[in-house]
């Protein structure tokens, strides 16, 4: 039950980029298509499940005062992990997230879950933690995706969606039209919300 | 072009052209989470110039001198991330030490910095970049300088923003756009203007 | 003191696991990633100039080209990267040449631009443009040359028509001193 509890609550109830406003950086850089949204969002959820996985196992054999800097290496080296795999099974996703692959190993929802969540708790629920908030992760990237694709390319995952007379509107797969469309993505978010 | 139209061209890039955070969507954490009032978006934007130009110079040399010459360029993730990581510790134990007046106005943001994308962004952009010919990489005081003037392109637009939303709290704004919407909007529109500088390729 | 001394030698263990790991994983990768491009590269040599046999050679500066060859031997035309710093990147382009320096087609190999721009470089339709165009002196229409650029990605555009252009230049003048090795 509690399993299932851990397992949902990322998804929607504590999602990690519309309601806690975690992990922006890649959230508005790699949403310029679909497909960047998804790889990012699977590869930031294969480091999150790893590291917590680790972390919880770990934990009684470290010491509190320097948990973080241990914390820090065994993320660091999962996403480097990822790094290569990617590198060579998937160069063309590789080469389209670029910096961003490493940068995983910053993105505040990884560091964040292991210090408050995987730090504290089993191996089980820890997991069941990590698929949620990187389900959580990559849904919204993909929502973010999803709506700067259609309207700056006229796709989705590639494939023409909207009619030949549909000139894209650039401005959404730019840097602007990521902030934008956040934005208003958002403002929808807390409408909803008032409405309940 | 002498050495100073080198660093011209280098503080140009690194504010205006490709900013770090409106252009190349790094550091935006704190962008958006410390630019609501004018003097904390001030202090943080220091303590992000003082570690980005340390973090370039020490993660350069770590780079050249310890993971290039053994081939083991694929520990530069976490080499570089216990390096930012300890640089940040140490900087908070001497500035709390020997001045104390500038812990208490940089302190609280420096644990913050560790996990600042734009500090582990620098020092791993700095490994593939290159002077205006496109030949030279960049060497020691190229990096230490390019850290310094991406520090320095984060805090102009964190300065820009929190000015803006300070003024932005008087005005009515719909009830679901306040906050991080309204934010996000203002930033989007900061990028459009931004994008004038594009294409400028001193 | 003694403690820190513990702290420092756990976190150090750590750090040594995680490195082990690590350059396990990459001594696993890395000849992938090598056999990949190597792979890649021999594909899009294939690509441009179909059916026929490529001769690596070197001019006098190192900067290695391919010579086509058909059945009999006889010279279809020159295969060589061209390699320039667009806006945000390093541009590589394959580019596939007949006797004359005339283009037969071209391949962008890697590439990191703006996507929606610079990155539309990729596309069939601009790549398509540089066929049958004259190597030694192509440039971008705002440059009054013949090749269209991107609308928005100027520069990406101008540096794969500058760059093929001074490779082009380059190996015509090795060519002509003979300094083939």
């Amino acid at each position: 039950m509690s399993f299932l509890k851990e397992l949902t609550k990322g998804i929607i109830k504590e999602n990690p980029i519309f309601v806690i406003v975690l992990g922006m950086c890649p959230t508005l850089a790699v949403t310029t298509s679909v497909v960047n949204a998804l790889g990012m969002g699977l590869a930031a959820t294969f480091v999150l499940i790893c590291s917590n996985i680790m972390i919880s196992l770990i934990k009684d054999i470290t010491p509190a005062s320097i948990r973080i800097p241990v914390y820090i290496v065994v993320i660091a080296a999962f996403v480097s992990i990822v790094d290569m795999i990617m590198e060579a099974y998937l160069p063309g996703l590789h080469k389209s997230l670029g910096l961003f692959i490493p940068l995983i190993v910053v993105n505040c929802i990884i560091l964040g879950r292991a210090e408050a969540f995987a730090g504290k708790n089993t191996v089980l629920m820890s997991i069941a933690d990590a698929i949620g908030m990187g389900l959580g992760f990559t849904l919204s990237l993909t929502i973010v995706g999803t709506i700067r694709e259609i309207l700056g390319a006229g796709t989705w995952l590639n494939i023409r969606v909207t009619p030949a007379g549909y000139d894209p509107m650039l401005i959404a797969i730019l840097a602007p039209g990521a902030f934008i469309t956040l934005g208003f993505l958002m403002a929808v978010m807390n409408m909803i919300k008032e409405r309940k | 072009m002498g050495y100073l139209g080198e660093i011209f061209v280098m503080a140009m890039t690194a504010i205006f052209i490709q900013n770090f955070v409106l252009s190349r969507f790094l550091g935006l954490c704190p962008y958006l989470g410390v630019s609501k009032k004018l003097d904390s978006a001030l202090g943080m934007g220091l303590a992000v110039i003082f570690v980005m130009t340390l973090a370039s110079s020490f993660t350069f040399l770590i780079n050249r001198y310890l993971l290039m010459p053994y081939n083991m360029e694929y520990l530069q993730t976490i080499a570089f991330i216990l390096t930012i990581a300890a640089l940040v510790q140490f900087v908070e134990m001497v500035i709390q030490k020997y001045a104390p007046a500038l812990y208490s106005a940089l302190g609280v943001y420096l644990p913050l910095i560790t996990t600042n994308c734009a500090v582990l962004g620098v020092a791993i952009l700095n490994t593939s970049m290159f002077r205006s010919d496109g030949i030279t990489p960049y060497n020691f005081l190229d990096s230490t300088l390019n850290g310094f003037f991406s520090g320095v392109g984060f805090t102009v637009v964190l300065l820009a923003m929190a000015g803006i939303r300070m003024r932005i709290e008087k005005a009515e704004i719909p009830k679901s756009m306040q906050g991080m919407p309204i934010a996000l909007i203002l930033a989007g529109i900061m990028a459009l203007a931004f994008y004038g500088f594009i294409g400028f390729k001193i | 003191m003694k403690y820190y001394l513990k702290l420092g030698l756990i976190l150090f263990i750590f750090s040594v696991v995680a490195s082990g790991i690590l350059a396990f994983v990459n001594s696993l990768t890395t000849p992938i990633i090598a056999a990949k491009k190597a792979q890649d590269e021999i594909d899009a040599r294939e690509k441009l100039i179909p059916g026929a046999v490529f001769e690596e050679h070197e001019t006098v500066d190192g900067e290695s080209y391919f010579i086509a060859l058909d059945e009999d031997s006889e010279p279809l035309g020159f295969v060589f990267i061209a390699s320039e710093n667009g806006y945000s990147s390093k541009i590589l382009t394959m580019v596939g040449i007949d006797a004359d320096f005339n283009i037969i087609g071209i391949e962008i190999l890697d590439q990191g631009e703006t996507p929606g721009l610079g990155a539309n470089c990729e596309n069939e339709s601009f790549t398509a443009q540089f066929a049958e165009k004259q190597a030694l002196n192509l440039k971008v229409n705002q440059d009054d040359g013949e090749i269209t650029s991107l609308a928005g990605a100027t520069i990406t555009s101008r540096t794969i028509a500058n760059s093929i252009r001074e490779r082009a230049n380059s190996l015509k003048s090795a060519l002509e001193t003979g300094g083939e090795q």
